[in-house]
């Protein structure tokens, strides 16, 4: 390790040398590949091994470039962001934004960046990516003349719009047609000029690309194919005019140049590590370049005289760069980049399109061919010349095969069945998966890999995201994903039911809506007529139908919990209307509405806990929670709190939990809305709200976003001109940042759509099921949600509403209902028979830093080895 | 082994659990109507806490159990097993309805309470 020191000595004229001792690894790039990398750097423990340091010419951290054209569909570059400075900073990793790597010397194994900064390594990555190509044309460097590429160049092109009625896109590939859905998205006239005499010449055939040029043309955008652009003039009746090669001629107002990619590797070059002779710079199965201490991936490296210009291989070279640099510390055998498929699927202009393998015939291959214009797809498949093998296939319209077609032609198997039925309704016969099947190539999860865990006990999609990560990528893989679940559990036996118990075969959706319309507002009842009749013996249901059966219930009806027909159905803290801790008391938690509290109920709150000698904390929802109430303590503490005009929290229940909020307009410098006042109004509207799980909100007065409303399933954000809705987020195990759901809307436009979102949650989502796995598992996700709630896609807008102004009239303070009624009193009572209770001094509580807590922890009590038919000493268990 | 009055009938919930106190120490008793009237020891052998009583009730497998409100562990209440957990047990206890009094015995022995008064 002696080069660290050389390192060290030499970085006390650096800048970054900041006295760390651990060998220095510069990643120049932070686009998608160079950020998958840093994930996998982190994954692996090599962030603290290696001092990191990360340079990103552009202003923004790593975006989904793929997804480019969102950015004008949102208006915002929020949901294209996968990485931020925060993120990488918890992680001791350094980004520098706006720095660009200027010069890199290899002997001195130095960067030079913009401000003449120097940074020395022990070992770089290159991930510079590419840039746009655009063809020597005369003209090209005209004003509103742009590429596509990069968030700055789209806000070029929108700024470009605002003056333009019309706008042409050079190139008709994947690209281009991605550009092409930008202009038309910003509203322009807008025409595809391509060279090759078809759309998307090196993924489709002749007929996908008419087909695909047809379905374009439908949409508005005009495609002009067989056709080179000779030079570029002022036009006449718009900003351009641009003269083609057959003598005719185009007029637009801005042209976007999509013609293609080339790699981005100046920097290497000017360093003199090899680059290819067409650009590229050169890496061996590593991906290490011509110099060992430095690597490169992604679309700037060339690998055996190959340029892959899409992620999925950026990100297995990144796997590579990292297994090779780990491979020292960890021991484990380098897996090396043996190239990769180039199979892609994806949707442009709202059209479906994929290709896999080789997209035209070669001599004597044998192919199955289906052209369904009625239905507007297009399929074939392409064979080797035994006709048993597939080498290829290209699907417009209709791609649903992708991932059963993909999976056949990577695993090289004989099909099983004629090509024919593959292409038929029941797909996917004729292709049985192995083992080693990779599954989701973005992450290179394996059948084997998603088999395990289900046999472990992961049974959902969800589970099998978050653990494997499969599906997590591109997501073209759900459906492959979902059917090696489904089989397996079926290998086990396991009943593959979306049934939420063993009593019932419904889901919590299917529930809701039969109690909904046969009008069944008790459990007896449900489980009589939908129950499984095997099962349900007695008709008791357990601890997973009651509480769901309650919850529908109060959802259809809000009726008190605690009567007689739902009390014996509610689960353990709605049971009695608090929270249980871990020593079976409760906390108490009054409703404190978007954080505002009066200095006289603050000052009450704090005698009542004194008087019971709470343990008092302060939530991370601006409310106070009090713990150690025994049962039978309740009501009292609770007469107290109502007596001073508190409320009920809801902590206990699947509901509206809080509405926090900043300061907002009223005191803040900056604020622009009133945020507190329309998080107390929200919270009033909405406590009370059973659904399938908590709901927790956030309002916050600027888009500082101090009430990190983004965090929570209905975030309110103020905007100048109204408020911004995001739907979705969540904190805790599996943090999600909300969606942008709508923008600018006034405070009555924000209640009804949060109306009707919250409505279609409480009667769509599964059991437990919050907001963000909710609309992810919504098909058509947050555009879907939209459609359903902004413009009434189902016809369910008038009922949803009708349906929360029925709630928000019927609503109660569950503990006020209780307190006013002795019958509903007697199940506080911590006995049936208390005049029986031994006088015990047993001390179960002690006092640290000024408040009472429960003494050691409850200890597990095993009764071990003692057969059923023994005495089991219950004075032994019973002295806690 | 002399029984115990505990309280009127009336006073047991329906489909619920009550805490009671024998002796020095508190059990959990459930009416389930026609399926019968249950004891159990109060205490979850999970976690030592006294609470089985305010646990939801659950038929699973031809069986009935309660399960624990802290961390669902599901005990049997005609022979005390634990479902999730083999070293785990609830001791048993009989009872009677009579007279419309309700009475426990606070028995040593192995017991059925399904053929066991009500």
């Amino acid at each position: 390790m002696g080069c660290i020191q050389t390192t060290q000595v030499l970085n006390r004229e650096c800048s970054g040398d900041d006295g760390d001792l651990r060998p220095k690894l510069l990643i120049v790039g932070n686009g998608m590949v160079g950020h998958h990398f840093i994930e996998q750097l982190c994954e692996q423990g090599l962030h603290e091994i290696y001092q990191v340091e990360v340079f990103g010419a552009e202003s923004l951290p790593a975006y989904d470039r793929v997804q480019l054209s969102k950015y004008f569909e949102s208006g915002s570059a929020d949901a294209l962001m996968l990485a931020s400075v925060e993120a990488y900073q918890a992680k001791g990793i350094r980004l520098h934004l706006d720095k660009e790597v200027i010069r890199l010397d290899l002997d001195a194994k130095c960067l030079h960046t913009t401000n003449n900064d120097s940074w020395f390594y022990d070992k770089l990555l290159l991930a510079t990516g590419s840039y746009p190509f655009v063809p020597p044309i005369e003209g090209k460097d005209r004003q509103r003349c742009m590429v596509y590429r990069t968030i700055d160049d789209l806000q070029q092109i929108q700024v470009a719009a605002e003056n333009a009625t019309s706008g042409v896109v050079v190139g008709g590939g994947l690209l281009g047609l991605e550009a092409a859905n930008a202009l038309l998205t910003l509203g322009l006239d807008t025409d595809v000029v391509e060279f090759a005499p078809q759309l998307m010449p090196v993924q489709l055939n002749d007929k996908a690309g008419e087909l695909l040029c047809h379905k374009i043309e439908a949409l508005g955008v005009s495609v002009h194919t067989s056709k080179a652009t000779t030079a570029i003039i002022d036009g006449e009746h718009a900003f351009h005019r641009m003269t083609f090669n057959d003598d005719s001629h185009l007029e637009t107002d801005l042209i976007v140049f999509s013609a293609g990619i080339r790699p981005q590797d100046s920097l290497a070059r000017a360093s003199g590590i090899e680059v290819g002779e067409r650009g590229g710079i050169v890496i061996d199965d590593h991906c290490l370049t011509s110099d060992g201490d430095v690597y490169a991936i992604g679309e700037c490296a060339l690998w055996q005289q190959q340029i892959f210009g899409l992620v999925a291989p950026g990100y297995q070279m990144a796997r590579t760069a990292i297994s090779h640099l780990s491979a020292k510390v960890s021991g484990k055998e380098v897996a090396p980049f043996k190239g990769a498929d180039m199979s892609t699927k994806l949707k442009l202009l709202g059209v479906d399109v994929a290709s896999i393998g080789q997209s035209r015939g070669v001599e004597n291959a044998q192919y199955v061919e289906l052209s369904d214009n009625q239905a507007g797809t297009y399929k074939k498949l392409w064979l080797d010349e035994t006709g048993r093998f597939l080498t290829g296939a290209v699907l417009v319209g209709d791609v649903t095969d992708y991932s059963l077609l993909l999976h056949q032609y990577l695993s090289g198997d004989a099909l099983t069945a004629p090509a024919i039925e593959l292409l038929q309704k029941e797909a996917g016969a004729g292709i049985e998966l192995k083992d080693e099947s990779i599954i989701c190539s973005c992450h290179q999860v394996t059948k084997a890999d998603i088999v395990v865990r289900v046999l472990e006990g992961d049974h959902s999609l969800a589970a099998i995201k978050g653990c494997t990560k499969a599906a997590s990528g591109c997501g073209g893989c759900s459906a492959l994903v979902q059917q090696v679940i489904t089989q397996t559990m079926e290998s086990q036996g396991l009943a593959v039911s979306k049934g939420i118990c063993c009593h019932f075969e419904h889901d919590r959706q299917a529930l809701f809506h039969l109690c909904q319309v046969e009008d069944i507002r008790d459990f007896p009842s449900l489980i009589k007529i939908h129950g499984k009749r095997e099962v349900s013996q007695f008709g008791l249901g357990c601890d997973i139908c009651k509480p769901v059966a309650a919850s529908i219930f109060a959802t259809l009806e809000n009726e008190y919990v605690l009567n007689v027909q739902h009390a014996n159905l509610q689960d353990s803290n709605d049971a009695y209307l608090g929270n249980l801790q871990k020593d079976g008391s409760y906390s108490v938690v009054p409703r404190i509405a978007g954080g505002e509290i009066t200095p006289d109920k603050l000052i009450a709150l704090g005698l009542i806990a004194k008087r019971h000698d709470l343990y008092t904390k302060i939530t991370g929802g601006q409310r106070i929670d009090l713990f150690g109430a025994q049962l039978s303590d309740l009501p009292m503490i609770w007469q107290e709190l109502v007596d001073q005009g508190f409320e009920t929290g809801h902590a206990y229940g699947k509901s509206l939990r809080t509405v926090k909020s900043c300061v907002g307009s009223t005191w803040c410098r900056y604020g622009v809305q009133d945020s507190v006042g329309l998080a107390i109004d929200l919270e009033n509207r909405y406590k009370g709200l059973r659904a399938p799980h908590k709901i927790k909100f956030a309002v916050s007065g600027c888009t500082r976003e101090c009430a990190e409303a983004q965090s929570k399933d209905i975030g309110v954000i103020a905007s100048d001109k109204g408020w911004n809705l995001y739907v979705g987020g969540n904190g805790g195990m599996r943090p999600r940042h909300g969606d942008l759901f709508a923008t600018d809307l006034s405070t009555k436009e924000l209640v009804i759509y949060i109306d009707r979102i919250l409505m279609f949650y409480t009667k769509t989502a599964a059991r437990l099921q919050r907001t963000s796995v909710w609309l992810e598992s919504l098909e058509g996700g947050l555009a879907y949600l939209q459609s359903v709630v902004i413009e009434d896609s189902l016809g369910l807008a008038a009922e949803l509403e009708t349906h929360m102004d029925k709630l928000v009239s019927t609503y109660q303070c569950e503990w006020k209902t209780s307190l006013d009624n002795p019958t509903f009193l007697s199940r506080f009572s911590e006995f049936v028979n208390p005049e029986s209770m031994p006088i015990l001094a047993v001390e179960q509580y002690g006092y640290s830093r000024g408040q009472r807590f429960p003494i050691a922890p409850s200890s597990k009590i095993n009764v071990i080895n003692l057969p059923v038919d023994q005495v089991v000493q219950s004075t032994e268990l019973n002295d806690v | 082994m002399s029984w115990i009055n505990i309280c009127d009938e009336k006073a047991l919930p329906s489909f619920g659990g009550i805490a009671a106190w024998i002796e020095n120490r508190a059990i959990a008793i459930f009416n389930l109507r026609e399926q019968g009237v249950f004891a159990i020891c109060n205490t979850d052998p999970a976690t030592g806490v006294s609470l089985l009583s305010r646990g939801l009730i659950c038929e699973l497998e031809g069986d009935i159990f309660v399960a624990s409100p802290l961390h669902k562990q599901h005990y049997s209440l005609t022979n005390g097993q634990c479902i999730e957990d083999a070293n785990l047990s609830v001791q048993l206890y009989r009872v009677r309805c009579e007279n419309g009094r309700v009475w426990v015995q606070p028995t040593s022995e192995v017991i059925d309470p399904l053929s066991s008064g009500s």
